[in-house]
Formats: C-alpha cells, structure tokens, sequence
C-alpha cells in the first residue's frame, strides 16, 4: 500500500531529486498533500484524480497521502501530477511497484494527457545521476536530452506513461532540440558610419565592460546596442547547457549557440529585472541574460532600487535571491549595455534640435544617474546623431569578423586570470605600462581631475584595448583611446 | 571718508541711502540722523554703522578686502549718476572698461555653453569680462575667463566674503587669481537677499561699455541690467533666439527694441572692437607646444568624420590627447577648441 517515483525540484537553478511518496490507508475519501506544496501542486489532487479515471483506472476510495520529500525544499507548479498519478496507481496495486523506478515530471490535463512543466532540463540531469530512465511530456523530452547520459522517454498521455514505465513500450518519438545556429539576429554590417559606436561596442565586448550609450533620439544607440550579443563569442556546449539550466528554471526554453539578449522595459519590476517572485524564487532578466547581454534602454527611467540591485551582480556573476525561508543563488554573469538620452527633451548638444532644457533640469537628470551604479560603467560612449551621408555609406564590418578579435582578446584575459571588466584596484596596479603610458595616465588624471574609480575605469579600457592587439605592457596609444571613452557627464 | 565708510556697513538699499544722501547733504550728517533715530533702520544695522571706521579697515585688511571709494573707481563708473558711494573690492578693478555677459540663471545647455565661448573669445582678445557669478550664464561666462586666463570681474549682490551660489566660490578665486576682481557694495557679512540683486546690475553695465544678454526670458534681471546699461549710455547686443522659445523671448524683444544681434563669438569679438577699438592682444595660453596644425584639423569635425580617413582607434587616442592638454573638448559629437 505504499510506493514512490523520483522526480525534480529546482533549488535556483539547481535540480534536486524529490522523491514522491504515496501511501494508501483506510478507507475513507480523503486525499492529503504534504511537504512544502505551493497552491498548483496542491491544486494536483483533482487533476490528478480526473486523469486517472478518465485513463481507465480506478481512483483508490480511501485515505491517500502523499508527501514530497525532502520536506524543506519548496515545490511549485503543476510538474509532479504526472509522478503522483504514477505513485497512488502503483500504490493503489493498479500497476506493478516497478513503475515508481523512473524520473518523472509533468502536467497531466483532466483527460490524462501528459503536459510539458518547467523542470524538464532538471528532469535529464537527475535521470543521469541517478541512472533511473526519465519520463516527460514530448516537449520537455527534448530538453531533457540536452544533459549527455540521461535516458529519456516521452509521453503523450497517462497511460503511455504507465506502459514505458513498466517497459512495454519505448514512448512516444522525441524531435532534438536544435539549437539555431545564428540567424534571426542583426548583424553588424548593417550599421552604416558609427565608426566610435562600432568601437565602443567592440572594446566594451573584449573586455566584458558596462558600456553606457548616450545621445538623442534616433542616434543610433537601441541599433549599436542590439548588435552587441552577435559579437560576442559563440557560446560552446557547457555555457548553452548552462544557459538552458537557467531558462529552464525560469519556465523558458529556445536557445541558441548565439548568447542570449535580454532588454526588459523600465516598468519591470525587481523580482522581474533580479529575480524572485512569490513563493519559488524564479530568475529575473538579469539571469535569463547570462552568459549573453543586458540592454537597459532609457536607463535614467529604470527605478533607482533595481539600478542598485544590478551592481552585486555585475561584480559578482551571480545573484542571490531571498525569499521567505528559501534564498537561491541564479548565474547572472551578463555583459551590461546601457543606453540613455543627454537630458530630458533628449536633445542636448545635438547640432539640428535645439534642448529646451535648463541647466539644473539636466543636472538633476544625470544626478539620478550618477553614483554607485554609473560608476561601474568602465565605457561612456556619446552617440551623436549621424550625419545624413553616414546613412548611405558603405556597409560595415560583420558581427562574425568583430567576434574573432573578442574571442582573441578574451583568451589574453582568461589566462592572465578574470576579464579586465572586473579587475580590482590591486590587479590594476600589478598592470605593466610603458613610461608614455605612465606620463599620459598622469596628464590625465590632473586635466580631468580623474577620482580614483575613474582613473581605474581607464586603466581597465586600456588594458583591453592592448588586449585586442595581442601586445603585452599597456602602451600610449591604448590609455589615450582609453581616455576617449571615459565620457564625461 | 570715515562717515562714508560707516555709513555703508548699515546696508541700505542704494537708491535709499543716495535719496538720503541727498537730502541731508552729507554721509556724516546721514550717519549723524540714523544715530540720533531721525532716520529709522533696524537696530542691528543701526549698531553695525556706528563702529569705528578704523576698526572696520582693520577687519578688511585681515579679510584681504580693500575699499574703492567713487573717485578713486574707473572714470566709466565713477561718472554715473547712481554709482554707488564705494566698493569692496576683492582683487584688481581693471582700469578700462569691459564686456558685460549676461543672461538667465536658469539657462539651458546652449546658453551656457554660447556664455562659456563668448567669456573665453572675449578674455582672448584682452577685454576684461563682467558678469554677476550667478548661475546659469553668469557662472559659464566667468568660467569661460578662467578657462582663457583672462582677467574678469564679478559684482556680487552680497557681502565680498559672502559666496553665493556657494559652489561658485571657487570659480569667484579664479578670478581673483587670474588679475581680476569681485566687487561689491555691500559690506562683509551681508546675506544675498533678493532685493540686493538689481540694483548691483548697475555696476555691472557701468564698468562696461557693452553689454552682451546671451540668453533671457521676458522677465529677469538681464533684462533690468540691459535696460540700465541703455539708460547708462551703454551699448546693448544680444544674441537672438527661436521666436517660439520662452528662454530667448527677453533677447528678442531687446534685439526688436534695437540691441545689435550678435552671432558667433568671432562675430561678437569683431563688433566689440568697433566700439571698444582693437583689441589688446591676446592673453597667452599655457599648455605643451602642439602643432597647431593637429588641432586644426580636428577642430569642427565629428570623430565619426575623421574615422572615414584614418583608423578610429587612431582618431580617438590623437583627440583625447588634445583633450588631455586642454586644447580642444567634445561638444555633441563636435570637436571644438578649448576646454
């Protein structure tokens, strides 16, 4: 009168077995749900009484409990209907014990059919450390073949699953995930003239730099932006199972070797932008951008509590996200872009439109800007509007072309330890310099009165400018381009 | 001379204490009358007037302020009817008369940056540049002297050791330390309340012979300084507007009331010349010998631009090292010279 099937909770982004116990007592009509369940898990019970009937099977009349163990992990959404159903039929002695030696996870709809449910990706790893055969709806089957040594089935329905459980019958065929090689996204050649844009996005790529785009409507910036992901380098398998893992946990599947790019609107909302939400803590955008970019559009609108939630993560790679009892840990390594106008009417120091703006209007505006945040943008590019030829110039270099010389820059960094967007003061000044560069970076800090994180951002801009020449001690040239990007304001 | 002096720490109004002046002959009897209560101020600036004379140089000494008395100030001042009696001065008033530069304290970016250009050509070609240390487009022109080195002169609507905006004082020792000066009439101490303010604009037109309204609304007090400075005899120019822009609406109704329009800088500097006569010279400006040439060709092109010729990684570095020596800055994508 007892039996149990494992199935998955994701602790973050972290799948954990959950092994699904049933047991069938007396007789009596009652029906409990222990261990940590959220409401769709608890809501399980009539889906899961409904599709067992309507599959042909009997709904034992008695006390059924079940409890999903380890108690303290919290589970959430409709994925254990499937193991349940499976678990109070082996327990109820309608099916042999041996359907409970799976993995299994799904929604099943009242007629028993079997749904896909977040999880799916968590479902493969777990069948792989366990060595237990995985049991899925179709479309989670192919998630679930991403992880190299899980067995995995698919199921259509209830019934199919009882069948491929006891090995009758192999399940229903699984069509691979492919991942899109690139295509859908816009390249780099299709920006005409932007010859500091087109390098700010480059350097600001090589070195994993915030990169903070200004100008007035209709520069440029959301174009210069959007192309920053297909310069970046591919992502290989072990970052696109990562990736997957986190879009995973977030209910999301569809990616591709390119890195993901993520541009939430400024009225999202915090859990939303860093990640949480009621009950399971969910990713946010900034974890959904990982290993890929984060493009903050109309940065000066985001609120000023989400700006400040970015800057743990920018420096860390990973975020914590704390709820009530539980406090998970999502990836968020992501390549920030920010874009934002000059002030409010957007059109200071444009050469056509005149700002109608007053002095302390737009010192109010960027002083919302500044501080914390604003100091971790290592690249602060103007874009000014183009000048009309630009519009019918020759087309630029490819994406592809940009992200070989990333790739490059990015293997210097690696072996010298992180990328230079995260170096620290103690690393910067172990940086070796030639005595031109020296002499600069001290003109520098006296003409532009650099405080002590400027003169830090600009030690990082150039070691990655020395970077994408392959050259080791950092030499003038690369400190006074460094210098251009430092964009006062 | 003592009386006079006394007389201006009580802190009247100036049109006041010249009406009072007037009526009672002399400062000694005006200080007599405030002394006896014939003539009716607060008990405070009562007490403030009655202290020693001597006393009152001492502090200025220690305070690094000295007192410019009317016939001692530049004849171009001192001839106006309502000069005022005396004035703190900190620094050296500059003998011949200036460029006023004036305009809204709530200008908008344009503004600034046009007072900024207006105060660096000016202090180039060698006139002393007048303005109120206000913010806005006084604050921008004086900074544009200091950025030219060029000499300078504030009139403050408050006491000389008094900085108002507080975050102008240190644009205020610039100027004192590039050989020019902060003047004003009122004694230390003296708050910077509001009615303090248009009568100093009177000083500002008298120790000048032009006065430039960069940017103005149809209310403010560049409009009260243009107007005194025609009253004075002054020439007034003013740099036109979008009709529509409420911002330019005071320089339009002076330039329809018929001050001179002035465009670019090169343009103001050669209308000044015809009133003020040729230029002094220019005042040189430090920095590392660089090939002019280098600048000029940068100077007015966009980095965009200069990146169709030579690779932009080049063109950035060679501009930012420009920008470094202080040769040239980036104005919307523009490079233009100066700092």
């Amino acid at each position: 009168m007892f039996a149990s099937v494992t199935s998955v909770a994701l602790v973050g982004v972290e799948p954990r077995p959950v092994r699904v116990e049933v047991h069938i007592g007396a007789p009596k009509d009652r029906f409990a749900l222990v261990g940590l369940p959220d409401t769709a898990v608890r809501e399980a019970k009539d889906r899961v009484r409904s599709a067992i009937v309507q599959s042909g099977f009997q709904f034992p009349n008695r006390t059924v409990t079940v409890n999903l163990a380890p108690a303290d992990i919290p589970k959430a959404g409709s994925a254990y209907d499937l193991p349940i159903a499976l678990g109070v039929l082996a327990a109820a002695g309608s099916v042999p014990p041996t359907v409970g030696s799976i993995v299994a996870l799904g929604e099943l709809a009242l007629d028993g059919t079997v749904r896909a449910a977040r999880g799916g990706l968590g479902a493969g790893v777990v069948a792989r450390d366990t060595g237990l055969p995985c049991v899925l709806a179709v479309q989670s089957a192919a998630e679930a073949q991403r992880v190299p040594g899980a067995e995995v089935r698919a199921v259509r329905s209830l019934s199919e699953a009882v069948a491929v459980a006891l090995g009758t019958t192999p399940g229903a065929p699984i069509r691979p995930a492919v991942d899109s090689k690139a295509s859908s996204v816009v390249d780099l050649s299709e920006v005409r003239g932007q010859a500091v844009g087109r390098r700010a996005l480059e350097v600001a790529a090589a070195g994993r730099h915030p990169l903070l785009l200004w100008g007035p409507p209709g520069s440029g910036k959301t174009m210069l932006a959007v192309r920053m992901a297909g310069i970046l380098p591919r992502l290989g398998e072990e970052e696109r199972l990562e990736v997957a893992q986190v879009w995973d946990a977030a209910g999301r599947s569809g990616r591709a070797e390119m890195p993901p790019f993520r541009s939430p609107h400024h009225s999202a909302t915090m859990p939303a932008i860093i990640g949480g939400g009621s009950g399971v803590p969910v990713p946010g955008e900034i974890s959904l951008a990982h290993k890929g970019v984060l493009f903050l559009d109309e940065l000066g609108e985001f609120p000023i509590n989400i700006l400040n939630g970015l800057r743990q993560p920018l420096e860390a790679g990973w975020v914590v996200v704390a709820r009530k009892g539980v406090s998970v840990r999502f990836p968020s390594d992501f390549q920030l872009v920010a874009a934002t106008n000059p002030c409010p009417c957007g059109y200071a120091g444009d050469r056509l439109r005149p700002c109608s703006c007053s002095v302390p209007a737009i010192d109010r505006y960027r002083r919302r800007l500044s501080g914390p945040l604003l100091d971790r943008f290592d690249l602060r590019v103007s874009i000014p509007r183009p000048p009309r030829g630009d519009l019918l110039g020759p087309a630029g270099e490819p994406s592809r072309a940009v992200a070989g010389r990333v790739e490059a820059a990015w293997a210097m960094q690696s072996e010298r330890g992180s990328p230079n967007g995260r170096l620290g003061r103690g690393e910067l000044d172990r940086l070796e310099w030639t005595p031109n560069a020296r002499r600069l970076l001290e003109t520098a800090i006296e003409r532009f009165a650099l405080t002590g994180r400027g003169f830090d951002r600009i030690r990082r801009v150039a070691r990655t400018i020395a970077d994408l020449l392959g050259v080791g001690p950092v030499d003038e040239p690369h400190v006074a381009e460094a210098l251009s990007f430092r964009g006062e304001w | 001379m003592n009386a006079r002096l006394q007389l201006a720490y009580v802190g009247m109004h100036p049109d006041r204490r010249a009406e009072l002046e007037q009526r009672y002959g002399s400062a000694e009897e005006v200080l007599e009358a405030i002394r006896k209560g014939r003539i009716e101020v607060p008990d405070r600036a009562r007490r403030a007037g009655m202290v020693p004379a001597v006393e009152r140089l001492e502090q200025l000494t220690a305070a690094g302020v000295t007192i410019g008395f009317r016939e001692e100030l530049p004849g171009h001042l001192a001839e106006l009817p309502d000069a005022p009696d005396l004035l703190f001065v900190r620094g050296a008033i500059p003998s011949e008369p200036g460029v006023a530069v004036v305009g809204s304290r709530r200008a908008t970016s344009y503004g600034a940056s046009l007072a900024h250009r207006y105060g660096m050509a000016l202090a180039h070609a060698g006139w002393p540049v007048v303005s109120g240390l206000a913010r806005g487009v006084d604050g921008a022109a004086h900074r544009g002297v200091v950025d030219a080195h060029g000499s300078g002169v504030a009139v403050l609507g408050c006491g000389p050791d008094v900085w108002y905006p507080r975050e102008h004082e240190e644009l205020g020792r610039a100027l004192i330390a590039n050989n020019g000066a902060v003047v004003t009439e009122y004694p230390p101490g003296t708050p910077p309340n509001g009615w303090r303010f248009p009568p100093r604009n009177r000083i500002i037109s008298g120790l000048c012979r032009i006065v430039v309204v960069v940017e103005a609304a149809k209310t403010g007090g560049a409009l009260i300084t243009a107007r005194r400075a025609l009253a004075q005899g002054r020439d007034v120019f003013a740099v036109p507007g979008d009709i529509d822009r409420p911002t330019s609406e005071g320089c339009n109704r002076v330039i329809r009331d018929g001050a001179l329009p002035v465009l670019d800088p090169e343009d103001l500097i050669e209308a000044v010349s015809l009133v003020l006569g040729p230029s002094h010279g220019s005042v040189p400006v430090d920095g590392v010998p660089v090939d002019d040439a280098q600048v000029d060709d940068v100077v007015g092109r966009t980095i965009d631009e200069l990146a169709v010729e030579r690779p932009v990684s080049e063109v950035l570095a060679r501009v930012a090292r420009l920008e470094a020596l202080g040769l040239v800055r980036r104005e919307g994508g523009r490079i233009v010279k100066g700092r």
